[in-house]
């Protein structure tokens, strides 16, 4: 059987998911020994001219230029998987969307903003269908393994919609909030097996917050440890910002 | 059986003998009042006053994740059976605790017979610590009758200052008590001692919530529609929390997780929670218990209620996790209480 072919592209990001897949070790050259890696810009210099069965995508779509390609490559893509939180909630640059989009312009370009137009922050799956989604900053390399195996076998992947506590709880940690420290694991997606809370860290929300969180009872939970609206609102706008281009959408219909 | 006693200072060269043939498991302090069952080597990292710790020992009966098939499909389609079994011990499990374990062999030696769970559970030696005092004011053991010791381990010991007394509850029990050779026959002073302390507990422990156990069952029923889900329902973060540290929630999923080449893989089973968004949906997107109050109503029932009805045992052993670990603060006495004060 033919090897598939994948591509890694990246648009607005850290390019720190790449660098996980490049850290896989082991696991990498079994995955190499599975797909024919055709394009990766982070580990390679080779290119590609004709279709993908895989592209795997990071980072945001933040300009109209990125909006072209996206639209390009997914075109060229049987299956397209959006990973890392740029691509797949926006991440933390729809903090861009806080702003007047000229100003920021202004203030990152100086005189040469004209040059540089920019439009509000998009997840990947705000411009083109995406087929997978492996969310988190960075993703969690396991995760990322078995999104690919199941976009292979063509099987679906479900993003667990259950909150990080679920996992965080299963693991044993003592509960954050139990050392006096605030944890946005009760409103922010599972799938990470709490990898942060594992070593000790407190869960900052990267993977964006289920689909239905209870966010007035988060809030007092929250609040019960003094802590001022404001914060707890920039908390969980930290990674989540673009959610609201979705709201709006929906208001307007 | 004659029931035998352990001299305090030969606990350690209890652990240590056992320690030597198989795992031994006990409660161990994590950090901030939290504690785990963890494998000890030696007494000392044992905490014999512990608050009942963050997961219940249900997680050596059915672990958080466990392999149930091994497949290959590259030559036909082969299955091989898998149960992950190792010879545990487990000690300092608190009565409540040993009721839960009860609850669960019950459930799993249900049709169909589980038998990954039941292979599982002979391979393990359970030593109970029976509670002089409360843990802490979650607990609601004395409602429902499980400050006391009532079956389901080994050996059970109790605290009566410079030694344990041990109850011998099975031959497994009395053939470690051979093996090790530590420890001596109880007599009846130390039988008078026991008598004395459980006489002692009779005045402190009292049923925490003021009504009749028997009730409690037809309280839910009545208390269906009670507006109180809808306010838990309000708080509630469906973290799942409860249902992970309860020791009778035994809910599970089970998924095939393919190798790389896609050919092989296993199946696997994990935890799964009646609080979690998805556990009730089913395709088409539609779900049975859609709204939080509705999920926590279920779970309450399903301690209070469904188990009372089916198999005559209520599934709440008044451990008190679920309050304790609910970061909305959601109380299960305070709830009962709630429940009978709103009236008819």
């Amino acid at each position: 059987m033919k090897k598939p072919k994948v591509a890694f592209f990246d648009f607005a990001c850290c390019e720190g998911c790449q660098l996980q897949v490049a850290n896989l070790g082991e696991d990498l050259l079994d995955i190499l020994d599975t797909i024919d890696v055709v394009e990766f810009r982070e580990v390679m210099t080779e290119k590609w001219d004709q279709g993908y069965d895989v592209a795997v995508i990071e980072g945001s779509i933040t300009n109209e230029h990125a909006i072209e390609k996206i639209k390009r490559i997914r075109e060229r893509s049987k299956i397209l998987i959006a990973y890392g939180s740029c691509a797949t909630i926006g991440g933390v640059n729809g903090m861009k969307n806080d702003f007047e989009l000229n100003e920021i312009e202004a203030h990152v370009y100086q005189e040469n903003a004209k040059h540089f137009k920019t439009v509000p922050t998009m997840a990947v799956s705000q411009v083109v269908k995406v087929d997978y989604f492996v969310n988190g900053c960075p993703i969690y390399p396991p995760e990322f393994i078995t999104v690919l195996k199941c976009a292979l076998a063509g099987l679906p992947y479900h993003v667990p919609d259950n909150v990080v506590c679920v996992e965080c709880k299963i693991n044993e940690n003592i509960c954050m909030y139990d050392k006096g420290v605030t944890c946005l694991g009760p409103v922010t997606k599972a799938g990470c097996n709490s990898w942060c809370i594992n070593n000790g860290n407190v869960c900052y929300g990267c993977r964006g917050m289920v689909s239905n969180p209870n966010e007035n009872s988060a809030k007092d939970v929250l609040s019960k440890y003094n802590i001022s609206l404001d914060l707890i609102k920039n908390k969980m706008n930290m990674y989540n910002k673009c959610r609201e281009l979705n709201k709006n959408e929906k208001d307007k219909s | 059986m004659k029931n035998a006693i352990l001299k305090k200072e030969k606990l350690d060269d209890f652990i240590k003998i056992m320690s030597k043939d198989e795992k031994v498991i006990a409660p161990v302090l994590k950090g901030n009042q939290s504690y785990t069952f963890t494998e000890v080597k030696s007494a000392d990292e044992i905490s014999l006053k512990y608050l009942p710790t963050i997961l219940p020992p249900k997680k050596y009966f059915m672990p958080q994740h466990e392999t149930l098939i091994e497949y290959d499909k590259r030559n036909g389609q082969k299955v091989h059976c898998v149960v992950e079994v190792e010879d545990l011990v487990i000690f300092g499990v608190h009565t409540c605790d040993l009721a839960g374990i009860q609850c669960l062999n019950m459930i799993f030696a249900d049709r169909p017979k589980d038998m990954n769970y039941l292979i599982r559970k002979n391979r393990i030696t359970l030593i109970g610590l029976e509670c002089n005092s409360y843990c802490d004011e979650f607990a609601s053991c004395a409602l429902m009758g499980n400050h006391i010791p009532k079956g389901g381990y080994d050996l059970l010991f109790t605290d009566l200052g410079n030694y344990f007394f041990v109850e011998i509850n099975t031959r497994k029990g009395e053939e470690l008590i051979e093996k090790t050779n530590l420890f001596e026959n109880a007599d009846s002073n130390h039988q008078e001692e026991l008598n004395k302390l459980r006489k002692l507990k009779e005045s402190i422990f009292k049923p925490e919530v003021d009504i009749d156990k028997n009730e409690i069952p037809s309280l839910f029923k009545k208390k269906f529609e009670s507006k109180i889900w809808e306010d838990i329902g309000e708080r509630c973060l469906s973290c799942g929390n409860c249902t992970n540290v309860c020791p009778t929630c035994y809910c599970f999923d089970v998924l095939d997780i393919p190798d790389l080449n896609l050919k092989t893989g296993k199946r696997v089973r994990v935890w799964d929670s009646c609080q979690n968004e998805p556990f009730a949906k089913i395709s088409g997107g539609e779900s049975f218990r859609e709204k939080r109050g509705d999920r926590k109503r279920h779970r309450f029932n399903r301690k209070f209620r469904y188990p009372v009805e089916r198999y005559g045992k209520f599934f709440c052993t008044g451990c008190g996790r679920c309050s304790r670990t609910c970061m909305a603060k959601i109380d299960l006495k305070e709830t009962i209480r709630d429940l009978i004060k709103e009236g008819n």
